[in-house]
C-alpha cells in the first residue's frame, strides 16, 4: 500500500527514526539514579568493592601492571604452556632421578639450593624404587649430589662427574640451557 | 582516589617486594657455623676475587657446599682459595669474552688437570657466540673418568670445531661413559666416539 508514493515499510522506519523528546531534567535524574545504584552495590561488596575500581584509574592500572611485571621477573609467577613449565626469569624445570630401590629417603642438594643448608634440600618421591623430584633451576652450570637415607652422599650416575674440590664427597655437574635463547 | 585505598595498594605492593627480596636472601645461619678466622679469611678471598673481576657466586656456593658436607672452616677456606686460583687461570686463558658460567666450567676442567691454555685455544676457535660451558664440563668429566687429558681435549675440540651442538656433546659424553662402564679403555672410547658424534664424518674427517 502506498501513500504519496511511500510504502508502509518506509513509513514505519521513519517513525522509528524520529527523535524522542525528553524533558530537560532527564539527564540529571538518570545520573542520580546511576550514582545511587553504584553506592548500593559498593556497600554490598564491602572492602573488595574497592578493588573493582582500582584498574579504572590510570595510576592504579600502572601500579598493578608494575607489580605483575615484578612478580614475573622475580619468578613469583610463572607462565604455564601446555605440559611444560616455562620459567620467565632464567629458571628451567629440571628433573632429578635416582634408581635406588633399597633407599628409605632421597634428597637432592646442590649449589642451586645452598647444598641443603637451612633445610632447603629437595625431597624426592618414590615410585617403586625410582626416586624423582623436579625443581626450577637457573640456566647455567651447576654441581649437585643425592643424599640417600639422610647421610650417604652420592653423585648422579647418569650425569657428568664434577671435578672440583668435593670435600671428599662426590658431586655431579649439570648444565641447564636457557630455553628462551 | 582515597587515602585509604592508596594505602591498601602500597601495602600490597610492599608485601610483594618483601616476598621477592626474601626469596633471594641467603641463609644467615651459614655464617654462624664458621669460626671467626675462617670468616675473615673468606671475606678477604672473596674481596680479592671481586677486585680481579672474577664471578663471586661460585665462591659463595663453595662455602655452602663445605658447610652442607660438614667441612670445617680451614678446609672450606682452602677449597675456596683453590677455586679462586682455578678461576683466575681459566679467566686469563679465556679472556674477557668468557661468561661467568664458562669460567666456572673451565675452572672445573683446570682443577681436573686440563691446561687452561688448551681451553683458551678452544674458546678462540669456537667464536664469541658459542658458549663452551657444556664442552668444558664434558672435558672435565672425561678426564675424571680416566681419559688422558690430550685425548679428551682433542675429542671435544674436534666436536666443537665440527659445529656439534650441546645435545650432541651430551650424547658423546653418555656414550663414552657407558663404553667405559662396559670395560672399554677410556682413551679408546673417547677417540672412537668422537669420530661419529655431532655430525663429524667417520675416520676422523671433520665437517668444517
Amino acid at each position: 500500500m502506498a501513500e504519496w508514493g511511500r510504502t508502509t515499510l518506509e513509513m514505519i522506519v521513519e517513525e522509528l527514526q524520529r527523535p524522542v523528546r525528553f524533558d530537560q531534567s532527564f539527564d540529571r535524574r538518570l545520573m542520580v539514579r546511576v550514582r545511587r545504584l553504584y553506592r548500593e552495590q559498593r556497600k554490598r561488596r564491602g572492602w573488595l568493592g574497592a578493588a573493582a575500581s582500582i584498574t579504572r584509574h590510570p595510576a592504579w592500572a600502572a601500579a598493578l601492571a608494575a607489580s605483575l611485571i615484578g612478580m614475573v621477573t622475580f619468578g613469583v609467577i610463572r607462565v604455564r604452556q601446555g605440559e611444560r613449565v616455562v620459567a620467565t626469569n632464567g629458571l628451567e624445570p629440571v628433573q632429578f632421578v635416582l634408581v635406588a630401590p633399597a633407599a628409605r629417603s632421597v634428597a637432592v642438594v646442590g649449589d642451586f639450593n645452598n647444598w641443603g643448608f637451612g633445610d632447603s634440600a629437595l625431597v624426592a618421591t618414590n615410585h617403586h624404587g625410582v626416586w624423582s623430584v623436579t625443581a626450577p633451576v637457573r640456566a647455567g652450570v651447576h654441581r649437585y649430589a643425592f643424599v640417600v637415607n639422610g647421610k650417604q652422599w652420592m653423585a648422579d650416575p647418569n650425569a657428568p662427574h664434577s671435578s672440583s674440590d668435593d670435600f671428599g664427597m662426590p658431586s655431579s655437574a649439570l648444565v641447564v640451557e636457557d630455553s628462551t635463547k | 582516589m582515597s587515602t585509604a585505598r592508596a594505602a591498601r595498594g602500597l601495602l600490597l605492593i610492599g608485601a610483594f617486594a618483601a616476598l621477592v627480596s626474601r626469596a633471594g636472601a641467603q641463609d644467615p645461619r651459614a655464617s654462624l657455623r664458621l669460626d671467626a678466622p675462617s670468616k675473615a679469611a673468606l671475606a678477604a678471598v672473596i674481596d680479592s676475587a671481586r677486585a680481579q673481576g672474577l664471578p663471586t657466586e661460585p665462591l659463595t656456593e663453595k662455602i655452602y657446599e663445605g658447610l652442607g658436607k660438614g667441612a670445617d672452616g680451614p678446609r672450606i677456606v682452602a677449597a675456596v682459595r683453590m677455586l679462586v686460583q682455578d678461576m683466575t687461570n681459566a679467566q686469563r686463558a679465556l679472556g674477557t669474552v668468557a661468561s661467568s658460567d664458562e669460567i666456572k666450567a673451565a675452572a672445573s676442567a683446570v682443577h681436573a688437570g686440563v691446561p687452561a691454555v688448551e681451553l683458551g685455544k678452544m674458546k678462540k676457535r669456537s667464536g664469541l657466540r658459542r658458549s663452551l660451558t657444556l664442552p668444558f664440563t664434558v672435558v672435565a668429566d672425561m678426564v675424571s673418568r680416566g681419559v688422558p687429558v690430550g685425548t679428551a681435549v682433542d675429542a671435544v675440540r674436534s666436536l666443537v670445531g665440527a659445529g656439534a651442538k650441546d645435545k650432541d656433546i651430551n650424547e658423546f659424553q653418555r656414550n663414552v661413559k657407558e663404553d667405559i662402564q662396559q670395560g672399554a679403555s677410556p682413551a679408546a672410547a673417547a677417540e672412537t666416539r668422537a669420530k661419529t658424534a655431532g655430525g663429524t664424518k667417520p675416520d676422523g674427517e671433520l665437517d668444517r
